[in-house]
């Protein structure tokens, strides 16, 4: 399903920095009714639930994206889309990973 | 702000909206500028954009005015400036936002709201605090005897990091009291076969992962079986 975000403006995005091989959670509360589907993207491709990325609703009722171990490559624009019968709204922050500071040769 | 200009209009409201207009009402400044008030601007802005559009071209005399030119099912804030010879007022406060619809469409549509995300929040965490698995999928029992029963299922689509292994629990239909089967060591593989069942009672099973974070939360419970009333069901072909 491919679905129209609106345009997302870089330079108001918040920013998160974890250091590699930590997790990142990243949490969102939504509200809407009837309840909204909500997709979690990165760099515009949504993500699935999988080894590294978990999805969830958590007991407060926060919607989760969990990312394990995270890699350099993790680094990114992260979006929490939700969407009902009524429309549709995004939050999105900037996650860096950081890899470590010194680098032997 | 101009001297002897009015002050802003007060308490803009909507008195009656529908899909093709919205009348707006409001009350007249505190101040006229020491001039008196020539007529009203009412502004609108669509809900979700920051573009206000003058709905008037001329000031109207009254306090209250219908806004056309709506998208039907779109909500709006309304403003509005008071004008007298010598200058324009402030915008007023911003009214609630009024949906372009039917009274009965709006109440069908009463308790219902489009999503709102708040700012998303990220922490790091220390990967040593681990994951506990999601919930088994797809528990089936597989096969039924009068002296053993036979449990399948698949892994959880979330597994945690480390090997999954299981814990199953059995309840007697009707009663809500889940009990542990394997209750000393959990199972490595997603089958499990049962013995000591009593004949012609009926259970339900369920089945939980767990790791060294934690146990998860149970599987759908199966459908309630009778023991002894299935003689080896035949599975599918080619599974």
């Amino acid at each position: 399903r491919v679905t129209e975000d609106p345009p997302v403006n870089k330079s108001q995005v918040k920013k998160f920095a974890v250091a590699e091989g930590k997790h990142a959670k990243f949490r969102c509360f939504v509200t809407g009714k009837p309840k909204p589907e909500i997709i979690w993207k990165k760099d515009g491709v949504p993500l699935e639930p999988g080894r590294r990325h978990l999805i969830f609703e958590d007991r407060e009722g926060y919607y989760t994206l969990k990312v394990l171990y995270c890699k350099v490559q993790d680094t990114g624009l992260y979006v929490c889309a939700a969407s009902n019968s009524l429309g549709n709204t995004l939050s999105a922050v900037h996650l860096s990973v950081k890899g470590p500071a010194v680098q032997f040769r | 702000e101009v001297e002897g200009a009015p002050s802003a209009p007060l308490d803009v409201r909507c008195l009656d909206a529908n899909k093709d207009y919205i009348i707006v009402t409001w009350k007249q400044p505190a101040v006229d500028g020491g001039n008196s008030i020539l007529g009203y601007f009412v502004d609108r802005c669509e809900v979700g954009t920051t573009h206000w559009i003058q709905c008037n071209d001329t000031p109207v005399k009254f306090a209250r005015f219908p806004v056309t030119g709506l998208v039907e099912g779109r909500s709006y804030f309304f403003r509005v400036r008071a004008v007298n010879k010598i200058g324009m007022s402030r915008p007023s406060r911003v009214s609630e936002p009024v949906a372009a619809m039917d009274p009965a469409d709006r109440a069908r549509m009463r308790g219902t709201s489009a999503p709102w995300t708040g700012q998303i929040i990220v922490t790091e965490e220390e990967p040593a605090e681990g994951v506990v698995p999601g919930r088994p999928r797809e528990l089936q029992v597989t096969e039924a005897t009068k002296n053993y029963l036979v449990l399948s299922w698949k892994p959880p689509g979330e597994k945690g990091l480390e090997g999954v292994m299981y814990y199953v629990e059995k309840c007697v239909s009707g009663t809500d009291s889940w009990q542990r089967v394997n209750t000393e060591i959990p199972v490595k593989s997603p089958r499990f076969a049962l013995f000591d069942l009593a004949e012609g009672k009926s259970y339900s099973f369920r089945v939980r992962c767990c790791n060294s974070a934690g146990v998860g939360e149970p599987s759908e419970p199966t459908e309630p079986t009778t023991v002894g009333d299935k003689l080896d069901i035949p599975s599918a072909p080619g599974k």
